[in-house]
């Protein structure tokens, strides 16, 4: 028998380093330390940032196929869905064109009537394109990655939208990704505004393994809202901008026995295929007005 | 060295080829969970698969700290909770040490019926994990993981264990 058959030194007799016990103890003490870190404390940022660039080169290396098979694909798509696609771009320009002009026009007359009452300008903004890479694998939460990040100017916070709607926003910045947390995470929340009513509330995700949708929670039972009621955001936040499309209501249970609704609302945004979105600035990081000299009129009775 | 009889004489693993296999699992998790099927709950976890296998037949060189180090890198790529991987590789690359004596005393269908009950117990743990942390649950397909894992555990025998399968001497008339 040659020699290259077996290994030729013999497994160290002393040395053996600490017992795989020990190692465990050690191991999975110091992992439950960072899921506390993590889930309650926030603390493990630049580790999780570290860990991140490790395993960039890694992750690029997979986005090349999954890149080339997608082009492929969209290269091989006939000429014929094509051309459906952009009559039908085409329609929806020339429907929204009518709107635009008139936009022009009201935002004229709005800056004109808000000068008139002298209230705060409202901003459009700033906004950054960016691509929708991929969704996070964890399947207890909805995330997805974004191609821009810190080198890009992403903040954290910063509220994502796309076209029909909010996406979600930043929770995570990576040197040149981002993780968007969908408005269908669970632990996700965005104050809306019902725009029929004008009534505020707050709107939770819902993400269960078969369902995914969104909850209008303590909005009490004799509120004023149906079905098909448009929510927008409402801008009290100093996250969101106002007036952006959230969500539109599907279901409203009224029960006997409790004092709030149960409202599900289904989100406008495309949460498994939004593409192309926006990520915009928080308003908060907006320059903030002057300060406005005291009315001298007597404030208006508030209700209790 | 006592030997189960009839098992063939295996020539000593390459670290390199050890190291670029748990590389191109987690690239294969990777691919998974970007590509094919999305954030399922039930793909079977490769790297997983990887770290038991050497953990049974080179327990010397890779441990429960690889397998930490490995689990650390699925939970940012995943964007889960930091740690829920690495707890739950650590405790199946102990578990995996621990048997590695036993376990290849058994021909490779029944092994893969040994390691059922551990990637099973690290499926749990992540479930245990979550359960505590945020109240979400991600169904019950996810159950079908650590099946499909186990079911994966010939194929990947058969895979990591053909370089050290090839003759001692090549032989010209007989490549393999």
């Amino acid at each position: 028998m040659p020699l290259g058959t077996l290994d030729r030194s013999p497994p160290p007799f002393f040395k053996q380093g600490a017992s795989a016990l020990s190692k465990l103890m050690v191991f999975s003490s110091l992992s439950v330390l960072l899921m506390v870190a993590d889930g309650r404390f926030h603390w493990s940022q630049p580790l999780r940032t570290a860990v991140a660039t490790a395993i960039a080169p890694v992750q690029w290396a997979v986005m090349q196929p999954i890149g080339l098979a997608t082009y492929i694909r969209q290269h091989v798509t006939s000429l014929e869905s094509a051309l459906q696609r952009e009559a039908d771009a085409q329609r929806a320009l020339a429907a929204q064109a009518q709107r635009g002009m008139q936009v022009e026009q009201l935002t004229l007359e709005n800056t004109r009537l808000r000068e008139l009452l002298d209230m705060r300008e409202r901003t459009s903004a700033p906004a950054m394109a960016a691509q929708v890479l991929y969704d996070t694998a964890d399947p207890y939460s909805r995330r997805v990655v974004i191609d821009r990040g810190l080198r890009h100017g992403v903040q954290a916070g910063s509220p994502v939208i796309d076209a029909s709607g909010v996406l979600g926003q930043v929770t995570q910045v990576y040197p040149l990704l981002s993780e968007v947390t969908l408005l269908v995470d669970r632990r996700q929340a965005i104050p809306v505004l019902n725009a029929r009513t004008g009534v505020r509330g707050v709107a939770y995700g819902l993400n269960q393994p078969n369902s995914e949708g969104m909850e209008l929670r303590y909005t009490l039972s004799n509120a004023d809202i149906n079905l098909g009621d448009l929510l927008t955001t409402s801008g009290v936040d100093g996250v969101y901008p106002p007036g952006i499309a959230v969500a539109r209501v599907t279901r409203v249970e009224r029960r006997a026995e409790s004092t709030f609704t149960r409202i599900l609302c289904e989100p406008l945004a495309g949460m498994s295929g939004a593409l192309h979105v926006l990520v915009l600035q928080p308003v908060s990081h907006e320059p903030r007005p002057e300060t406005p000299a005291p009315s001298p009129a007597p404030s208006a009775r508030r209700h209790p | 060295m006592i030997m189960r009889p009839g098992q063939q004489l295996l020539l000593p693993a390459n670290p390199v080829f050890i190291w670029l296999s748990l590389l191109g699992a987690l690239l294969a998790n990777m691919l998974m969970n970007m590509g094919l099927w999305g954030r399922a709950a039930w793909t079977p976890d490769l790297l997983a698969v990887t770290l038991v296998f050497w953990c049974v037949h080179q327990p010397l060189r890779i441990g429960v700290g690889t397998a930490f180090c490995f689990g650390l890198a699925m939970d940012v790529h995943q964007a889960g909770l930091l740690g829920q991987h690495a707890l739950a590789y650590s405790l199946l690359a102990f578990f995996a040490i621990a048997v590695h004596r036993r376990l290849l005393w058994f021909p490779v269908v029944t092994q893969a019926v040994h390691v059922l009950p551990l990637f099973l117990a690290s499926t749990l743990v992540e479930v245990v994990v979550r359960l505590i942390h945020s109240g979400a649950f991600a169904g019950w397909s996810i159950m079908a993981a650590p099946v499909l894992e186990a079911a994966l555990w010939p194929v990947m025998s058969a895979l990591l264990l053909a370089p050290q399968r090839r003759a001692p001497d090549p032989d010209e008339d007989r490549p393999l």
